[in-house]
């Protein structure tokens, strides 16, 4: 599979990741502009942590936002529902 | 570049958009039947649905050369009408014999419910009954994850089901390797805003490479574009891809899907 260079992608993303991060900035000033209180707001919060991985040195960043934006998995959640189970192996 | 939509909802869509999607190169569609905007109310809603997907669309398609094949359930926000669902699920085999159905879906979870998990494994019991492939709607957003996980654990806990038989679509970034290292097919959904962009799906696809992986448009009466594969192809071949890795994803892929159910023809 062709897999193109990082100077190659620098040189073709640049101006499409610096709208992007102009966006981000312009809804962060305009939440600041506007009247009220959302110091509270779990959205603020989870934007802010969102940037944060997006600063980090760790990679994956696609894969951390989006967990970080997900309700959690229980693997023990058959039993909580009190789901049937279908294994019907051997039947 | 000829290509293949796994998933569009042309019932929503205009005429003028199968001819868009013929001039863009697609050749074939498969369109699960789905949520309407609105709940409703009785079983003979569905069996008007069930003959608008079997019978209306593939003669609308047909006037533009498309291929159209379809999926047939009761989705997940309806679900939790329990008594409803099931008599949809009853009334389903009326129509499996139909010259393009393709299989039970899209079947899934919404908000991840009991009642949810309830009607879902009674679709499974269904496909199952009828030998039927399976096609799969993972829930959006916040709850996709642990929706994903919990369709994969029910799928998992069935050893009547066949995986290569599967395709759990909409998947992103953090549920693609769930699903394909679990032997199932995934499908990338390219949606403006709540899922994911042609540049996402080129990026799933450099990583995880082309086995068992597809893309699909899901255009609906929603904010949608059923155009949105050929942007993939776009993308891909800016990025140097060869075309046989494209034409592998947008067009072999689902047609090796599909091959497995009797009434899929094209190619």
């Amino acid at each position: 599979m062709h897999e193109r260079t990082a100077a190659q992608i620098i040189a073709d993303e640049f101006l499409i990741a610096r709208a992007k991060i102009l966006e981000l900035a312009a809804t962060l000033d305009r939440l600041d502009r506007a009247d009220g209180d959302i110091e509270n707001s779990k959205q603020l919060v989870l934007l802010s942590q969102g940037m944060q991985i997006l600063c980090d040195s760790e990679s994956d960043k696609a894969k951390r936002v989006q967990l970080l934006m997900s309700r959690q998995y229980e693997p023990e959640w058959i039993e909580k529902m009190a789901i049937r189970r279908r294994d019907v192996e051997g039947s | 570049m000829e290509y293949i939509d796994p998933h569009l909802h042309m019932v929503s869509r205009t005429t003028d958009d199968y001819e868009t999607l013929a001039r863009m190169g697609c050749v074939a569609i498969s369109e699960p039947a789905f949520w309407a905007g609105f709940d409703r109310g009785s079983v003979d809603s569905f069996r008007d649905y069930f003959r608008q997907l079997t019978d209306f669309e593939p003669k609308r398609a047909a006037q533009y050369g498309i291929s159209h094949y379809t999926w047939l359930c009761i989705n997940a926000k309806e679900a939790e009408n329990v008594t409803l669902s099931r008599e949809v699920i009853a009334m389903i085999p009326e129509f499996l014999d139909a010259k393009n159905v393709l299989g039970i879906g899209e079947i899934g979870l919404n908000k991840n419910t009991r009642n949810e998990a309830t009607i879902f494994l009674e679709h499974l019991d269904l496909a199952v009954k009828y030998n039927q492939q399976i096609l799969i709607h993972t829930p959006h957003l916040e709850d996709k994850y642990q929706g994903t996980r919990m369709i994969l654990d029910m799928l998992m806990g069935d050893s009547r089901i066949n995986r290569s038989r599967v395709l759990v679509d909409h998947v992103e970034e953090h549920t693609i390797e769930h699903v394909l290292e679990n032997g199932f097919w995934a499908g990338m959904t390219l949606y403006p805003v709540s899922k994911c962009t042609p540049q996402r799906a080129a990026d799933m696809i450099e990583r995880y490479g082309p086995e068992r992986l597809m893309a699909n448009s899901a255009g609906d009466w929603g904010p949608s574009k059923p155009t949105a594969i050929p942007d993939l192809i776009m993308e891909m071949k800016k990025r140097g891809h060869s075309k046989e890795l494209i034409r592998r994803v947008v067009y072999e892929n689902p047609k090796t899907f599909f091959s497995q159910s009797k009434p899929f023809v094209h190619g």
